[in-house]
């Protein structure tokens, strides 16, 4: 990196907040992709931690005046080596900005800044004692901004949708240094074209998000967890359409196996409390008292039921609750060392079912063994392609194809949450028109016309 | 040969994650976080399932608290137990553990013959430990509490591993007898929504002092002899960050006087 941008940097941030020592900015270099479907990141980058948007601002001047690419980071735990500096660039962290602003309870929105962890969101939200905020994308380390840029999903979009049903205001420093302020407390804005929307899940390639605008929720009063085992996958997911069918939506339809929940729970030194089964759902059902949490829990396991499940367990106090998301939740991490990647098609949420059909005669015809778990009721499933003999096996790519095209074929996504980043950028063309993508380059081109924010990620 | 009976002590605790602390009463505030089963009891609960799966038999769930308590007994029933016996009438209230524990011990006596009566090691409230050995000593019966192994269930002994003073012991006792258990005894399942479902309904039995002949002058605030004088909560530490380097060469004083550790010249 130029001296002449290291010193200009240290003019903008001071002395504490520009990082070039490695083993200081090691941390800054990855996120959570899995190593063997990872890029490598550069060594040869500077990371900046600006305090606000003036100095974020002046900090895109400098870059595109010097041409340096800028790298925005918020807590590293994407899934698309989206943040991974693959070219030398300045890393910009958002950590410093994370003041929760307004949390304001006559209009339900909490208004904070980018770096603001969604483990200190929730806090401040408990803390009004009748608020909710619905999403719980996995890790709590990951901030307000990554969120929104990555247009994060998870187990709880069930009943109120992904980060971009909440998102009502942002403030933005585009790439060339102006700031913007996109929409506000308001739940209809038909003002021009919705720039937000196109903010959201652009992966830090058309601005800088610092501050967001949130939509809250009203809290359920009661809360409990169905656990319902299936002999196995086919069944369970068959049955997931029959439930939603009959209207009812529950908060979380989390889909998980025997296998890999036991490895799950014996990572965390817990066991899995149900004895029989290989497939499971697991649904938290929300009301306002406990009549309303078994009426609802009453019909909805009437319909499983009938769809062949096995006797389903039901979780009431708030520990055993925990417990069982727990280790829903650690999957990943237990599954992580052994993980080539982790893809995350989404399709029809009727087609659910056929989906996993296929990967399973995928994982025949490959021989090879495809753990699934996910979000069963959004249609958005987490296959894992897994390392042999601790390496990448030599058909990963064609396998991801395979699932890419079936997920396709059944008219799905290759991606319903992770998003392109890097790691995704060569399946593009088998998931978007050649139109899409031209639009796409233009509209980079329109918001970033150096092409200094976070360049060759996403399109 | 009558089945055996198998008795588990039970007490509706607030969840503590939640709960607030009444500062000017010196007690918690039950009224402000979600009703529970205290769960040590519920390990009790889950060991006494465990012997009537092993041995058959039969097991009553008593708890002693106000009517709210009903939802506990009936969790209770949810997760195996065959009856909830509750104990409830102003004359229980305030009672501290010796009065609770001749309550107990009452109840249990009024319920016929008892093989193992099982209790949690101490209630997450209340924190003594002294509720379920004091119940076997007012019943004249052998006890283990800190129990964190059951290695050998039969019909005239227990064997258990318990956890006291900092060693595990391996102990025999002969039954009828009591045991207080530790979380590590064992993993409590999940009741069905079937058995939740079933239990929703059923009925709970309230005993008040005439049905356990008790004189109400040994309960309550009057029958304890024991009271919370005060108690006091400490306040949280707050965390501070320091950087010194304007003056390099001075700032490990700067440091130690920060600390208070600095010697005075």
């Amino acid at each position: 990196m130029k001296d002449k941008v290291i010193d200009k940097l240290v003019s903008i941030a001071g002395e504490d907040w520009v990082i070039q020592d490695l083993d200081k900015i090691e941390g800054y270099l990855y996120d959570e992709t899995p190593e063997p479907a990872s890029p490598k990141a550069v060594e040869e980058v500077v990371v900046v931690k600006p305090k606000d948007s003036e100095e974020i601002s002046a900090v895109m001047e400098l870059a595109n005046e010097q041409g340096v690419p800028v790298i925005p980071r918020g807590a590293g735990t994407g899934l698309c080596g989206a943040a991974i500096p693959t070219e030398p660039a300045i890393i910009l962290s958002l950590e410093r900005l994370n003041d929760i602003k307004d949390l304001d309870e006559d209009n339900l929105m909490v208004t904070c800044e980018a770096g603001v962890p969604l483990e200190s969101l929730f806090e401040a939200v408990d803390e009004t004692d009748h608020l909710f905020f619905p999403p719980h994308p996995g890790d709590e380390g990951a901030q307000v901004g990554g969120l929104v840029v990555e247009n994060a999903g998870g187990a709880r979009a069930v009943k109120y949708g992904v980060m971009r049903n909440y998102v009502k205001g942002m403030e933005v420093v585009l790439p060339t240094g102006e700031e913007v302020q996109l929409g506000g407390k308001v739940l209809k804005n038909n003002t021009g074209y919705d720039l937000m929307h196109l903010l959201m899940g652009s992966e830090g390639t058309l601005g800088i998000i610092t501050e967001v605008t949130l939509r809250l929720y009203p809290e359920a009063k009661e809360t409990a967890t169905l656990l319902v085992p299936f002999e196995n996958r086919h069944d369970a997911m068959s049955a997931v359409p029959e439930v939603l069918k009959e209207g009812h939506v529950p908060l979380a339809l989390e889909y998980v196996e025997r296998k890999l929940i036991e490895e799950s729970a014996e990572h965390l030194g817990k066991s899995w409390p149900a004895e029989e089964g290989e497939a499971f759902l697991i649904l938290i059902i929300t009301g306002k008292n406990e009549e309303e949490i078994f009426d609802k829990s009453e019909t909805i396991v009437e319909v499983f039921t009938e769809n062949g499940a096995l006797e389903p367990l039901f979780a009431q106090r708030r520990k055993e609750q925990e417990s069982i998301l727990d280790i829903r939740s650690n999957i990943y991490t237990a599954l992580e060392e052994e993980t080539t990647d982790i893809l995350d098609v989404t399709v029809p949420p009727a087609e659910v079912g056929n989906l996993m059909d296929e990967i399973e005669d995928l994982a025949e015809e490959y021989n090879t063994n495809i753990p699934v778990y996910g979000h069963a009721a959004d249609g958005n499933v987490h296959p894992h392609i897994m390392n042999v003999n601790g390496e990448a096996p030599e058909y990963f790519e064609d396998l991801k194809d395979e699932i890419y095209e079936t997920a396709l074929d059944l008219g799905g996504v290759i991606t319903g949450e992770h998003g392109i980043g890097e790691t995704r950028i060569k399946n593009l063309p088998m998931a978007l028109s050649e139109e899409e993508r031209v639009l796409m380059g233009k509209i980079k081109e329109v918001f970033d016309p150096n092409g200094v924010l976070n360049p060759g990620k996403a399109v | 040969m009558p089945e055996p009976t198998y008795i588990v002590l039970i007490k509706q605790v607030p969840d503590m994650d939640e709960v607030e602390f009444d500062y000017e009463e010196g007690r918690v505030d039950r009224s402000s976080a979600p009703l529970e089963p205290n769960p040590f009891d519920l390990n009790a609960l889950e060991e006494a399932v465990k012997y009537k799966e092993e041995l058959g038999g039969e097991v009553l769930a008593i708890s002693m608290g106000p009517k709210q308590a009903e939802s506990t007994l009936k969790d209770a029933i949810a997760r195996g137990a065959d009856e909830g016996i509750l104990l409830h009438g102003r004359e229980f209230a305030g009672s501290d553990t010796w009065a609770t524990s001749l309550a107990l011990a009452h109840a249990i006596e009024t319920a016929g013959s008892c093989d193992i009566i099982f209790a949690g090691e101490k209630t997450v409230d209340g924190d003594t430990g002294q509720v379920g050995p004091e119940v076997a000593e007012y019943l004249d019966i052998p006890h283990v509490a800190f129990v964190s192994d059951v290695t050998k269930r039969g019909e005239k002994e227990i064997q258990v591993e318990s956890e006291t003073w900092g060693a595990t012991y391996l102990k025999s006792m002969n039954l009828p007898g009591l045991i207080t258990v530790t979380k590590d005894v064992n993993e409590p399942r999940l009741p069905s929504f079937k058995d939740k479902q079933r239990a929703r309904k059923a009925e709970i039995t309230t005993w008040g002092i005439d049905d356990i002949s008790i004189d109400p002058d040994n309960l309550g605030v009057t029958g304890s002899p024991t009271r919370v004088a005060n108690m006091e909560v400490p306040p949280p530490e707050e965390r501070e960050s320091l950087i010194l380097r304007e003056d390099p060469g001075n700032s490990v004083n700067q440091l130690l006087e920060k600390l208070d550790l600095g010697r005075e010249n």
